[in-house]
């Protein structure tokens, strides 16, 4: 078996920092390897699958030294768009790597890449949608798929390819956990067809199973951060009362109560209504139903959105200014006070939004999917934030996918489906009831697998 | 018959439309453009199925631009000799005068009426298909277009999220329309913040779908000229030329 892709003492940098991304980095993968790179946020792992399909260092500028060799030829001898159609790739964001209306003619977009014949294009999309089982979308508009059908659909781009190797960029990152499974079970069953290499990235890797036969981590540290069982805060009173919430469309009336200083964790299958659930809370869309009390925190999925002023210090303070200065010291804000919001680092802009929050009064905090493509590090730094709260009184409603997280983290769940609270469950339930979780597209935590083998 | 302009190459039609829009600005009388206007309404309605409200909506205002060219020119007219034939308040209105008002607004109506066909018979994407193919566009601007038309409501969706929680921060709507204008350049920084990402995310993608930006060889979708366009064209020059003529077949 012979390398397809190798790397001989890589360093690699972007251009205006200083720091070295990459350093003396060496490895090979050979032809019909599952490999997958893990390591925290900014250690290079895109970087690296960037430099395998050639899309670094042209399109950064970047300073690159060392040896990169792609199916045993110097990298650098590939002419542009040629490297691409034998090392194929599927991106994180299943809204950002389409450029056409439908499914047909995004896949027939990259045929016309490559220069195919069209009297063969039609044969080749029909080949590749059997392939792929997903011969029933061949005329739909994109934009409306799910999620998970989304990512396979690039996948089947990168299919139709025929390339000798793919890579992953964390292509599970945005879906459910049921929806993660199918993905993997499929991806699998397609790799048995095709006999690809495969290089993924990936930061959790518990839905994997035994997919990859190699693992490479990026870790220079080598801290792990595993998060501890948190014990409950829950006081006595109860903080936070909702009473037949409901819109006129989707959401059907909601009714539940959370306790001071509680950890609810909500989830469901992607559209279930979620995120309508927590808007309708804070008022942000039309809905009838009583909110006790009615001023809310709330947290979206980019925590930028909130932001209306051009410094630390002014954002916090921006409605109210209740306790400020504890409030700043505690979230660790005092040293960046003076800068811009936009320029500070993801975990750094979420620490703002929550202490405007609470500044402004709003004990009750909602947060929407804080830990999608979030590294293990960055979990760490969320688990500690909402607990160090938690037992400060203030009561969190956290949306979230990732189970794991929830089970370390939760006092109780509420579980949607379709528009509809299914209902308030403490947590310890919850693991337990399997048919219960896979009704609302869940997997049992794997913390909790390894806690009952060790009582077996 | 009345899926004609539809089906018509959207590129032809464009060069169509350029070509008459640049014979009328050549025409000062008001009967050119008021025939030629009539004319493309009657094409219009002949052979395009177009939603007659959507058409009205979209032209009130131009209906409203061209009533103020018409009341202006009128009202604020250079002194000019000869004959009033007509008297608004203490306005006097020459024959030159009347001339020079309905020249401008037909000129507004029948440019506009142009324009909305030619919008509301072609389907953006095919039309840069069709830019592509029959007129050379590059394929790096073609694209950039196309995939900024998936973006639109993406962008839409985060415009409106933004504003919910900026409202929940305390920004409430503001009334006063300037004002309010001001606040959105708060909404934008973020989505423009985003929309660079996504940007950047997509290019990425295309590239690694093989995307050079070189002209293709093949397409998979081929827009054809054919005799469709041939009898367009024919008919639109027929109509061009006898609304420019018709100083010899009018008086």
């Amino acid at each position: 078996m012979h390398d397809v892709i190798l790397f001989e003492q890589v360093n690699f940098r972007y251009p205006d920092e200083d720091k070295w991304i990459l350093n003396d980095f060496s490895f090979s993968v050979q032809k019909g390897s599952k490999l997958v790179l893990t390591g925290p946020s900014g250690c290079g792992k895109t970087t690296l699958l960037y430099l395998c399909n050639r899309l670094y260092p042209d399109n950064c500028d970047g300073v690159l030294t060392g040896n990169i060799k792609l199916f045993g030829k110097e990298c650098s001898s590939f002419i542009p768009g040629e490297i691409n159609h034998r090392i194929a790739t599927v991106f994180q964001d299943p809204d950002a790597q389409f450029c056409m209306q439908t499914v047909e003619e995004e896949l027939a977009f990259t045929l016309e890449n490559l220069h195919v014949k069209r009297e063969e294009m039609d044969k080749r999309i029909t080949e590749v949608l059997a392939l792929t089982n997903l011969s029933e979308f061949r005329y739909s508009i994109i934009q409306q798929l799910s999620g998970g059908q989304k990512q396979q659909i690039a996948t089947a781009c990168a299919l139709i390819m025929e390339p000798e190797v793919l890579l992953l960029d964390e292509p599970i990152a945005h879906l459910d956990p049921y929806t993660a499974k199918k993905y993997v079970q499929w991806l699998n069953l397609l790799q048995k067809k095709r006999q690809m290499t495969i290089v993924a990235i990936e930061h959790r890797l518990d839905l994997w199973g035994d997919f990859f036969d190699r693992n490479i981590s990026l870790n220079k540290s080598d801290i792990a951060f595993p998060i501890p069982q948190r014990l409950t805060s829950m006081q006595l009173d109860t903080s936070f009362e909702v009473t037949k919430v409901e819109t006129k469309t989707f959401l059907k009336p909601t009714s539940f109560s959370l306790q001071r200083g509680e950890i609810a964790i909500l989830a469901g299958p992607n559209g279930s209504g979620k995120s309508t659930l927590l808007k309708a809370l804070c008022q942000l869309i039309p809905n009838s139903g009583v909110v006790e009390p009615a001023f809310l925190g709330y947290v979206p999925q980019s925590p930028e959105f909130l932001f209306l002023t051009k410094a630390v210090q002014d954002e916090v303070t921006y409605g109210g200014g209740y306790d400020v200065d504890n409030l700043m010291d505690r979230l660790k804000l005092v040293e960046i006070a003076g800068s811009h919001p936009f320029s500070i680092s993801h975990g750094q802009k979420r620490r703002v939004a929550i202490a405007a929050m609470l500044c402004d009064g709003r004990e009750v905090i909602l947060m929407d999917e804080p830990t999608s493509g979030q590294d293990a590090a960055a979990l760490y730094e969320l688990f500690q934030l909402i607990d160090e709260r938690a037992r400060a009184g203030t009561t969190f409603l956290i949306v979230t996918h990732d189970m794991e997280f929830a089970y370390r983290l939760a006092d109780s769940i509420l579980l949607m489906e379709g528009g509809s609270l299914t209902g308030k469950f403490p947590a310890a339930d919850v693991w337990e009831n399997e048919q219960l979780l896979l009704d609302h597209h869940l997997l049992p935590p794997k913390g909790l697998m390894r806690h009952e083998k060790s009582f077996a | 018959m009345r899926s004609l302009l539809h089906r018509m190459n959207p590129s032809v039609k464009f060069l169509l439309i350029t070509v008459c829009m640049f014979t009328m600005a050549f025409f000062f009388d008001p009967w050119t453009p008021l025939i030629f206007c009539v004319g493309v309404l009657l094409l219009q309605v002949l052979f395009s199925q177009v939603d007659w409200k959507k058409w009205t909506l979209f032209m009130i205002p131009f209906f409203i631009t061209a009533f103020g060219y018409f009341w202006t020119t009128l009202v604020f007219a250079k002194e000019s000799s000869g004959p009033i034939i007509w008297s608004i308040g203490s306005v006097g209105v020459t024959e030159i005068q009347l001339d020079h008002a309905l020249s401008l607004s037909f000129r507004v109506l029948a440019f506009s009426s142009l324009s909305m066909l030619f919008a509301l018979t072609t389907n953006p994407v095919t039309f840069i298909l069709s830019l592509m193919q029959q007129l050379k566009l590059s394929p790096k601007i073609a694209y950039g277009i196309l995939v900024g038309f998936q973006f639109l409501p993406v962008i839409k969706d985060e415009f409106i999220q933004i504003q919910q929680a900026q409202r929940l921060r305390g920004m409430f709507q503001k009334k006063n329309a300037l004002q309010r204008l001001l606040a959105s350049r708060l909404v934008l920084i973020p989505l423009l913040a985003g929309a660079v990402r996504k940007a950047e995310r997509s290019a990425f993608a295309m590239e690694a779908r093989g995307f050079t930006g070189e002209p293709r060889s093949s397409f998979f979708r081929v827009i054809t000229v054919g005799k469709v366009d041939a009898l367009l064209v024919a008919l639109f020059l027929f109509v061009l030329v006898l609304s420019c003529t018709n100083t010899f077949w009018l008086s």
